[in-house]
C-alpha cells in the first residue's frame, strides 16, 4: 500500500492579518488540509528572502508568505516592500527552475478564515502532482 | 581616444596639491601586458599608471577598503580618494552613495570612456591566440584590438574577445565624475538584456540542469564576493563565525547563533550561496563582470545577478546605478508594482 | 623497469583498470581539472595545468570523520567514518604537485598520523607528467628546488615522446599500475631512455620565470614581522580564498558538525578546506582576531611557505606551479613579494 505523498509547506503569516486569519478558521472549525507548518511574523515585509532559501533548503515542499492586504498593513507599508522583494524572489527560484508553484504568496485578512482554507487547499492541491521537493534541499545521511 | 599622458598629468596634479590621499588606478604588472591595481602615493610613482583592455578590475571594490581603513584609525585622513573608474565602475560609486556608506566627498572620480570598445575576456583572448603568449595589447583603430604575441602582431574584431558584459554595456561612459578623459560616444544595445533571456528561453528542468552544472563547480572560495565593490558587509551570511561578540555574550548565544548553510562545498549550499548573493544584490549589481572573471571555475555569475536587474526594470522600472539620489531598490515601491502573482 | 606506451595505446591501459578510480586532467567549460575519466578514449594528457591541483583527491574539500546520534540513554553513539580507501590512479600530474604532496606528506604524518589523509593518500597512485614545456607562464619551480621532470612523490613518470610514451616506474604501487596494462608496454631502448632525457634537459631551459637567490629569505623574513612592508604589499588583496585553495601545498581546514536532525540530535562531523586569506580563520570565539588585517595574512602566507616551512621542515612550501600568480583577481605575484623581500632594506 503507497502512502499518498503529503506536502509539507512552511507558511510565513503576519501576526496582525493572516496569522488572525488562520486562527479564526480554526475556531471556525473550518476543514483544510494539515500539511502547513505555520511560523508567525510581525509582519510580511519582515520575511527576509533567507527564510524562504533555508524552509527549502531543509525540505520544505511548498513556502507560503501570506500577509495583510494592500492598505491594511498594521506598519502602514510593510506588505507593499514584500510585494516587490518577495516577486524577485520568486523570479529568482524560477530562473534557477524551481517549479513556480511552489513559492507563493497571498492576502488574508484577519476575517478571512474561509479564504485561508482555500488558499491551503489550493497549494496542497498544486503542490501534490509534483512530489517531494528535491532540488534546493540539503542531501541528509537520514 | 583616452591618452595616458592625460590621465598622468591629472594625477600627479591631484597628488602635488594634496587634494587626494592616493590615487586607485591601473598598472601593467609583472607579465608585461595585463593591467593590475596600484595605488600612487607620489607625484613621482603617476608614470606607473596605463589604460588599456585589460583594465577589467573595477576599482572601487578598494575605495570599499579605504572605508574600513579609516574606520579603524583614530585620526583618520578625511581627504578623499583619486579612483580611475570605467562606466560600469562609476554606477558601483552610485550605488555606495545611495546607500551612503560613502560620501560624494570621500572620493574623485577621475572617469574613462570605453568610446566604441571595451575590456577584453582573457579566456576569450587565448582560445583566439591558440597557444602564441600575448606580450601587449593596445586599442586598435577600427573597433579592433591590436595584440603582440610572441609570434607577430595579430589585429582582433573587439567583438570576438571583448568581455560578454562589455557586449552588452548600458554605460560606456562614466555616469558620474570630477573629469572624464575620453569621448563620450554614442552607442545603442539593441538587447541589454540578451545573454540572460538565453537561458530564460530554456525549459525549466534545462535551466535546473544547466544551473546544477554550474553550481557544482563551485569551490566556495568566495572570489565572487570578495571583489564584489557591493559585498561589503562586514558579517556575511555565508560565514557562520565571524559574529560580533562583546564581553557580555554568552557561551549560549555563541553557540545558538544561525548557521543559514554548511561551508560544504555541496551543491545545495552553494545554490543557497548563490542566492543570497543574487539577492542581496538585487538592484544593486551594476554587471562589472568582475564575479564572473574571478571565478576559477568559470561558473557564469553574471547571469543570476543580470536576471534580477532586468526584472527591476521590467518590473519596477528601475534602472540600477544612474541617480544618487534614488531609493534603493527594494526600499521603495510604487503603487502600481505587480500583484497578479499574490492570491 | 624503463617501458614506452605507444600513445594510441593509452586508453588500453585506463580500460584495464576497472578495479581504480581513474581521474585524469578534463577540460570542461574553458576549465581543465582532474575528474573520474569516465571515456577512456577521450582522455588525452595534452593539456597545460588544471585549475585544482591532485591534492583534491589525497586531501578532498569535503569529508567525514564520523556519525553521532543522540542515543536512547545517556550520551551518543559515535561512528567513524575512515574512507574506503579505494584505489585512485591519477594521471597527467605535473612534477610540481607530486613535490607538493610529499610536503603535506609530512604535515599529516609525523608523530600524529592524520588516517583520514592516510588511507586515500595511501590507495592514490600518481602517475606523473613530464612538463616538456612549462604549463603556465608563471611556472618557477626550478627556484624553489623543483623541476619539471622531478621525481618526488610520483609513482610513475610519464614522459611524451611524440607518438609514444617513455614510462619510468618509481614505487611498487607504480609497477603495479603498468603491470595491469600487461603486453600493450614494450621495453624500452637504450635511444628512447635518451630522447626522455634530452627532453628532460631541454625543459629546464623553458621555464619563463625565476626566484633567484632566496637562501636567506627565511631568516630575511623572521625580521620583517613588524615590517609596514606588508601594508604596501598587501593593498590590493580582496581576501578571496583563490591563492590557498588553488596552492598545491596548502592545506588548512576547517571542522563543522552538519546536524541533519535536531530530536535525536544526530548529523556528522565534517571537514572542509579552509584558508588563512579569510578574515574570521583566525577569529576566536572572544571576538579577537590576531591576523585582522590584509597585511597580517599576506605575511602569514608569504612566511608560511617561505620561513616557518623552512625551519620545521627544510623545505619551501612552494613547489613553483604559478596558479596564485595566473589566478589571482588582482595580480598579486608571489615572486615579486618574495623578491621585495629579499631585497629589502629596512
Amino acid at each position: 500500500m503507497t502512502e499518498e505523498f503529503e506536502p509539507k509547506i512552511v507558511a510565513f503569516l503576519c501576526k496582525w492579518c493572516s496569522s488572525a486569519g488562520s486562527d479564526l478558521a480554526g475556531v471556525s472549525r473550518m476543514e483544510y488540509p494539515a500539511n502547513v507548518i505555520p511560523i508567525q511574523v510581525m509582519c510580511s515585509g519582515s520575511v527576509s528572502p533567507l527564510y524562504i532559501f533555508e524552509a527549502f533548503n531543509r525540505g520544505a515542499d511548498g513556502v507560503l508568505v501570506s500577509g495583510c492586504h494592500p492598505g491594511d498593513c498594521h506598519y502602514i507599508k510593510g506588505n507593499m516592500y514584500a510585494r516587490r522583494k518577495l516577486l524577485l524572489v520568486k523570479k529568482l527560484l524560477e530562473h534557477l527552475g524551481l517549479e513556480p508553484q511552489r513559492f507563493r504568496m497571498s492576502w488574508v485578512s484577519a476575517a478571512e478564515g474561509q479564504k485561508y482554507t482555500q488558499v491551503i487547499k489550493e497549494l496542497v492541491k498544486e503542490l501534490k502532482p509534483l512530489g517531494p521537493q528535491t532540488k534546493l534541499r540539503r542531501e541528509s545521511n537520514g | 581616444m583616452v591618452k595616458h599622458e592625460d590621465v598622468r598629468a591629472e594625477a600627479k596634479k591631484l597628488l602635488e596639491s594634496g587634494k587626494v590621499k592616493y590615487i586607485i588606478a591601473y598598472e601593467l604588472g609583472a607579465d608585461g601586458w595585463k593591467a593590475n591595481p596600484v595605488f600612487i602615493k607620489k607625484p613621482e610613482d603617476v608614470d606607473k599608471i596605463i589604460w588599456g583592455p585589460t583594465c577589467y578590475h573595477n576599482l572601487v571594490r578598494f575605495v570599499v577598503d579605504e572605508k574600513r581603513r579609516k574606520a579603524q584609525q583614530k585620526n583618520p585622513d578625511t581627504r578623499p580618494v583619486g579612483v580611475v573608474v570605467k562606466g560600469c565602475d562609476s554606477r558601483a560609486i552610485v550605488i555606495l552613495l545611495q546607500e551612503k556608506f560613502i560620501d560624494r566627498k570621500d572620493v574623485h572620480i577621475i572617469g574613462v570612456s570605453c568610446e566604441t570598445t571595451g575590456v577584453i575576456d582573457e579566456r576569450k583572448l587565448a582560445k583566439k591566440l591558440k597557444g602564441r603568449i600575448a606580450k601587449a595589447i593596445e586599442f586598435g583603430s577600427d573597433e579592433n584590438f591590436l595584440i603582440t604575441t610572441d609570434s607577430g602582431t595579430v589585429n582582433l574584431p573587439a567583438s570576438e574577445i571583448m568581455a560578454d558584459r562589455c557586449l552588452e554595456c548600458i554605460a560606456h561612459v562614466p555616469v558620474i565624475t570630477d573629469v572624464l578623459f575620453g569621448e563620450k560616444t554614442k552607442r545603442t544595445v539593441p538587447q541589454p538584456f540578451g545573454s540572460v533571456e538565453k537561458i530564460e528561453n530554456l525549459s525549466s528542468e534545462d535551466r535546473w540542469k544547466f544551473w546544477n552544472e554550474q553550481l557544482e563547480k563551485c569551490v566556495r572560495c568566495y572570489a565572487c564576493r570578495s571583489v564584489c565593490p557591493m559585498c561589503y558587509c562586514d558579517e556575511c551570511v555565508a560565514d557562520t563565525i565571524t559574529f560580533a561578540v562583546s564581553p557580555d555574550t554568552t557561551a549560549e548565544e555563541k553557540a545558538q547563533k544561525i548557521k543559514w548553510l554548511d561551508k560544504s562545498p555541496v551543491i545545495s549550499e552553494n545554490i543557497f550561496y548563490h542566492m543570497v548573493r543574487a539577492i542581496h544584490l538585487a538592484g544593486r549589481c551594476i554587471d562589472c563582470g568582475e564575479c564572473e572573471r574571478a571565478c576559477p571555475v568559470n561558473i557564469p555569475l553574471r547571469m543570476l545577478n543580470k536576471k534580477l536587474e532586468k526584472e527591476a526594470k521590467l518590473l519596477f522600472g528601475y534602472d540600477v546605478g544612474f541617480d544618487p539620489e534614488k531609493p534603493a531598490l527594494i526600499s521603495c515601491f510604487r503603487d502600481e508594482d505587480p500583484e497578479d502573482f499574490i492570491r | 623497469m624503463d617501458k614506452i606506451l605507444a600513445k594510441k595505446d593509452f586508453p588500453r591501459w585506463l580500460e584495464a583498470l576497472g578495479a581504480y578510480d581513474v581521474y585524469a586532467p578534463q577540460l570542461i567549460d574553458d576549465v581543465w581539472n582532474y575528474e573520474l575519466a569516465a571515456d577512456p578514449k577521450a582522455v588525452s594528457l595534452d593539456y597545460p595545468q588544471t585549475a585544482i591541483p591532485a591534492k583534491k583527491i589525497v586531501f578532498p574539500q569535503r569529508e567525514f570523520f564520523f556519525e553521532f546520534r543522540e542515543a536512547d540513554t545517556d550520551g551518543y553513539e559515535l561512528k567513524e567514518l575512515l574512507p574506503e580507501g579505494k584505489p585512485a590512479v591519477i594521471f597527467g600530474v605535473r612534477p610540481c604537485e607530486g613535490k607538493a604532496v610529499t610536503l603535506t606528506d609530512l604535515v599529516f604524518g609525523g608523530e600524529i598520523r592524520d588516517d583520514y589523509y592516510w588511507k586515500r593518500r595511501n590507495a592514490a597512485v600518481l602517475v606523473g607528467l613530464a612538463c616538456a614545456s612549462p604549463p603556465s607562464t608563471n611556472c618557477f619551480c626550478l627556484s624553489v628546488n623543483g623541476s619539471p621532470h622531478s621525481k618526488e612523490g610520483l609513482d610513475v613518470l610519464m614522459t611524451d615522446l611524440g607518438d609514444q610514451y617513455f614510462v619510468e616506474t618509481l614505487t611498487d604501487k607504480g609497477k603495479k599500475l603498468v603491470s595491469e596494462g600487461g603486453a600493450i608496454f614494450h621495453e624500452a631502448k637504450p635511444a628512447d631512455k635518451k630522447a626522455a632525457e634530452k627532453i628532460h634537459a631541454d625543459s629546464e631551459k623553458k621555464l619563463a620565470r625565476e626566484l633567484k637567490n632566496i637562501k636567506d629569505v627565511p631568516a630575511k623574513l623572521r625580521g620583517m614581522f613588524a615590517s609596514p612592508f606588508w601594508d604596501d604589499e598587501s593593498m590590493s588583496c580582496i581576501r578571496c580564498g583563490i591563492c590557498t585553495y588553488l596552492c598545491p601545498t596548502c592545506h588548512c581546514f576547517d571542522i563543522n558538525d552538519e546536524v541533519e536532525s535536531q530530536t535525536p540530535l544526530a548529523g556528522r562531523r565534517v571537514r572542509t578546506w579552509d584558508t588563512c586569506q579569510f578574515p574570521d580563520f583566525t577569529m576566536h570565539s572572544s571576538g579577537h582576531n590576531p591576523r585582522p588585517d590584509k597585511a597580517a595574512r599576506l605575511r602569514q602566507r608569504i612566511n608560511h611557505k617561505f620561513q616557518y616551512f623552512v625551519e620545521v621542515w627544510q623545505n619551501y612550501q612552494c613547489t613553483g606551479c604559478g596558479r596564485c600568480i595566473t589566478l589571482c583577481p588582482v595580480g598579486i605575484d608571489i615572486i615579486k613579494v618574495v623578491e621585495k623581500v629579499r631585497d629589502h632594506v629596512s
